[in-house]
């Protein structure tokens, strides 16, 4: 990596500035840039279900994560990501907005090994560790979830009707300090699913 | 203006201290910057806090350029200078700034690309290989172990697998051993710790790869991408590092039992074995540092992006603080000019109490100050001009009464005679309306009066001589007779020799001339009639006595002697006659003063002279109304007697001769007159003694003393009436009388219409 000031240099400063002033606009204007061919990324809850076993709510479902090309790299590049699924209780309301009763967040820490060229995925709520040959396996190990406990049915009020929903989130709260200002506005750093939302007890 | 200076300074300072407070913020920030993930947390919102900053400073300035634009249209005074001022100090701000800009930028993305080495990367990327290379070769081994396990199961006979597990685990020194059952049972096991750890079932990752995929793969290292990848595969085996939560790592390898089964239904033998504490230790630590490179490596470019927005928002903030300053500075130094044109111009338009607000005590201070105190002596001067101005209009004023109420005519000319001023006066006595004619040239105006043409012709003669200063007494004659003036000219003195103008000053001294010569006819009358008289009696009675003795005694000259006593006593009562004349004129006896009426006493005096010798006409148009007047009927009849004789002995060889007398009742100035005309169609005056035809001895008869007008003048003028004479256009003499009917009425008359003859009496 030569230190010489050549033509392409100086056009990769002045592609900075414009960039850094994109950056100030774009703060304001939310418009993320184009970013040519990279895949964007997509997380989806595939299905969902609960099942109540013994006075206690269980989950299960399928999420299927799909890495933007942005957080792949950072993934590679040994950045630790934290994946999220989000797990609420809502009691539906007449004629008031619903009022979330119970929420559950389960949190995976994703990361990539270099040294073994294993991706580990550690389980945050349990501190359970375990490591896969391959990007795909760690997140499809990722999106099974399978009897996952939730809520002691107790503690739901019987007569209510109450809502679930789920979604899976790559959160950003702690990505390393520069890429905050990227997360902050780019697109391809905010990945979430849309939310699952289903009856409890059909 | 207290207040607002107040208010002004509380801006300015709290300006200040906001720039300063958040450079203050700015200057904390920045060390935190280099490494800290708070700020870098705090940097989107630091980011936001800013622009709103700048949008702020935004607005300002567009406001301020919208404002300076509109003012540089409409020509405000003082725009053009904020103009230029603003341009040039924004030139001098931006300028370095963006210098300073281009090269921090440069030098920030410059330097962050130097930390990061080639050297270092590939040091790291080959001792990471180097770890992984000493960790295959046990994992070589140990998968190695395993499949000789696999084997020695396979061909023992032992009933007792569980007991040979143990021993192969002994042997192979590893941590644990487990036959798995097709469906994930564990079929026996032996482990160093049995009671601590429950065996993990194989993971689809090894189930996939010891059932269903055919493995041909070597036990050497295969080089993917530079590295060497960590698949060392062993035919029919499996084998993988696992990196482990404690930080340690362990090697699970696996391969299948009893060949002789279909693929999908044969149990897996499952070994892990703990690699070493040393090796352990080492390959984490190479592992941190090339984990940690890497992510500095990928983050630089995001860390550049930081560094180069927050560079760009100092920047902007700082570029639009600059501006905007420009602004607010060029108008602090703007405003106190626009002050002052504002006062130039009031000044011009001739408001003096223009006082403008001191800015500072510096040059433009200065200049404002001395521009006050211009302003404060001009309106000083000003004030004291109107003050003199009204002094001399006030003069002039006064003087304009006093020339207006004074007896002397006044004219002032320019140097080419025409009138500048004239009081009344002036006209009066030459008997023209010069005030009606100011400006107009005296020498026109003289074309048509003859009084005025005499009156230049004397002056012109001195003026043309450049002659300015002059006094001269002049006679003026026309048909009303005589008037003599004492006229005095001075130049009014013009800017150099020339005089600018002239003033003559003109007094009609006519009656005083008159006055002194009737004094000193009344005092010679009284002197004859009291020297004369006494030595006549005795020269006559001499003379009768010589010829009572010697008449009768026959002398041979009795005859010379009867002549020429008769001649003595002749002519000594004739001279006896003329000094009773005399006296009578110069006596003055008490008025009897009666009412009477006029006509009666003028028939009656008329009649007298109806059957003379001399063939006369005498005519009488008498005022039938003609009120009763108030006077001396025996001086009343000695005045007709004399006009009368007088006329009578005018016409002495006239066979024509005829007399007029007309009475008229008429109101002058709300006097009650009585004019009485007495006229002859004689020889009448000759013109240079009808204005002296009232003195004593001016007489154009053979006959006569010589006193009858003179009398009856004095008479006249002690009833307070006036006479005048002038030859009447159909030929032959007229005097004109009038008389008041009453008497005290006499001194109205006299003032109002004649003041010169109040000069007079005074006299």
């Amino acid at each position: 990596m030569g230190n010489k000031l050549t033509a392409a240099s100086c056009r990769r400063f002045e592609l900075r500035v414009l960039q850094a002033i994109a950056v100030a606009i774009a703060v304001f204007s939310v418009q993320p840039l184009a970013h040519g061919q990279q895949d964007p990324g997509r997380f989806e809850i595939r299905s969902a279900s609960v099942d109540l076993r013994s006075g206690v709510y269980y989950l299960d479902a399928w999420v299927e994560y799909r890495l933007s090309s942005e957080t792949r790299g950072a993934l590679e590049a040994g950045v630790a990501l934290t994946l999220q699924t989000e797990v609420e209780f809502l009691r539906n309301r007449r004629f008031w907005f619903d009022d979330e009763e119970a929420s559950l967040r389960q949190s995976y820490e994703l990361q990539y090994h270099a040294l073994s060229e294993r991706y580990l995925v550690v389980n945050l709520n349990s501190g359970e560790q375990n490591s896969y040959a391959t990007l795909f396996s760690a997140l499809n190990f990722l999106g099974r979830i399978t009897e996952l406990p939730l809520i002691d049915a107790a503690l739901l009020d019987s007569d209510a009707a109450y809502d679930i929903r789920i979604r899976a989130v790559l959160s950003t709260d702690d990505i390393p300090g520069p890429l905050w200002l990227l997360a902050f506005w780019r697109r391809d750093w905010s990945l979430k699913s849309e939310w699952y939302r289903w009856p409890l007890g059909e | 203006m207290a207040a607002g200076r107040i208010k002004k300074t509380a801006i300015t300072f709290s300006l200040i201290v906001g720039v300063l407070v958040w450079f203050a913020a700015l200057m904390l920030f920045s060390p935190l910057a280099q490494n800290s993930e708070d700020f870098s947390r705090a940097l989107p919102w630091i980011l936001l806090i800013n622009l709103v900053g700048i949008a702020l400073l935004l607005l300002l300035i567009i406001v301020s350029v919208v404002r300076l634009i509109r003012d540089y249209r409409r020509h405000v005074p003082g725009s053009r200078l904020k103009a230029r001022m603003m341009m040039l100090l924004v030139a001098l701000a931006v300028t370095p700034l963006l210098i300073v800009y281009a090269f921090a930028v440069q030098f920030i993305n410059r330097g962050i690309d130097s930390w990061f080495d080639v050297d270092v990367a590939q040091g790291l990327g080959y001792a990471l290989e180097l770890s992984r290379t000493a960790l295959s070769l046990q994992m070589r081994e140990h998968v190695g172990d395993v499949l000789n396990m696999a084997q020695q199961l396979a061909s023992s006979n032992r009933t007792d697998i569980v007991g040979e597990l143990g021993d192969l685990r002994r042997e192979s020194e590893a941590v644990e051993l487990t036959i798995f059952a097709a469906n994930n049972q564990i079929l026996a096991t032996s482990s160093e710790n049995p009671e601590l750890t429950v065996p993990q079932p194989p993971s689809d990752e090894v189930i996939f790869q010891l059932r269903q995929r055919d493995l041909s793969v070597s036990l050497e290292p295969q080089m993917e991408e530079g590295f060497v990848s960590l698949e060392p595969q062993a035919e029919g085996g499996y084998v993988s590092l696992e990196p482990q939560l404690e930080g340690g790592y362990e090697i699970l390898a696996a391969a299948t039992l009893s060949p002789e089964l279909p693929r999908a239904e044969r149990p897996i033998l499952q070994a892990r074995f703990e690699v070493g504490q040393r090796i352990s230790v080492l390959a984490n630590l190479v592992e941190a540092s090339y984990d940690e490179y890497t992510e500095l490596s990928y983050l630089r470019e995001a860390l550049k992006t930081n560094f180069t927005v927050m560079l760009t928002i100092v920047l902007l903030i700082t570029l639009l603080a600059a501006v905007y300053g420009a602004f607010f500075s060029a108008r602090r130094l703007v405003v106190p000019i626009q002050q002052l044109m504002a006062g130039t111009r009031a000044v011009a338009r001739g408001d003096f109490d223009t006082r403008l607000p001191i800015p500072a005590r510096d040059e433009i201070g200065f200049l404002i100050n001395s521009f006050n105190d211009m302003t404060q002596r001009l309106a000083r001067a000003r004030k004291q001009a109107r003050l003199s101005q009204q002094q001399i209009e006030d003069e002039r004023r006064k003087v304009e009464v006093i020339l207006a109420r004074l007896s002397a005519g006044v004219v002032s000319l320019e140097t080419d005679l025409r009138i500048r001023t004239a009081n009344r006066s002036a006209g009066t006595i030459l008997g023209v309306d010069l005030e009606a004619h100011l400006g107009e040239s005296l020498v026109q105006l003289a074309e048509t009066n003859p009084l005025l043409s005499q009156f230049l012709s004397v002056s012109r003669s001195y003026l043309d001589r450049g002659d300015y200063e002059w006094r001269e007494q002049i006679v003026l004659r026309d048909k009303g007779g005589r008037r003599v003036l004492m006229c005095t000219c001075t130049a009014l003195s013009g800017e150099h020799e020339d005089p600018e103008g002239y003033i003559i000053v003109f007094d009609d001294i006519t009656a005083l001339l008159q006055a002194q010569r009737d004094a000193a006819w009344g005092e010679v009358a009284r002197r004859l009639a009291h020297e004369i008289k006494n030595p006549l009696t005795p020269i006559q009675l001499s003379a009768e006595r010589l010829r009572r003795r010697y008449l009768g005694a026959h002398y041979a000259d009795s005859d010379l002697l009867d002549r020429a006593t008769h001649t003595i006593i002749q002519q000594v009562e004739a001279m006896k006659e003329m000094v009773n004349a005399f006296s009578d004129y110069a006596r003055a006896p008490d008025m009897d003063l009666s009412r009477f009426d006029l006509n009666r006493l003028i028939g009656e005096v008329a009649e007298l002279y109806r059957h003379r010798e001399q063939p006369l006409s005498l005519q009488l148009e008498l005022d039938s109304k003609l009120p009763d007047v108030e006077a001396d009927e025996g001086r009343m009849r000695q005045v007709f007697n004399n006009l009368i004789g007088n006329a009578l002995e005018a016409m002495e060889h006239q066979t024509d001769g005829e007399i007029s007398i007309s009475t008229r009742h008429i109101f002058k100035e709300g006097v009650e007159l009585v004019e009485i005309k007495v006229a002859d169609n004689g020889p009448g005056f000759l013109d240079d003694v009808v204005d002296q035809a009232f003195e004593p001895y001016v007489t154009t008869k053979v006959k006569g003393t010589g006193l009858g007008l003179a009398i009856v003048k004095k008479l006249i003028e002690e009833h307070g009436g006036q006479i005048s004479a002038r030859n009447s256009t159909r030929g032959g003499a007229e005097i004109a009388i009038l008389l008041p009917v009453m008497r005290e009425a006499g001194d109205v008359i006299l003032s109002a219409t004649h003041r010169r003859d109040i000069r007079r009496e005074r006299a």
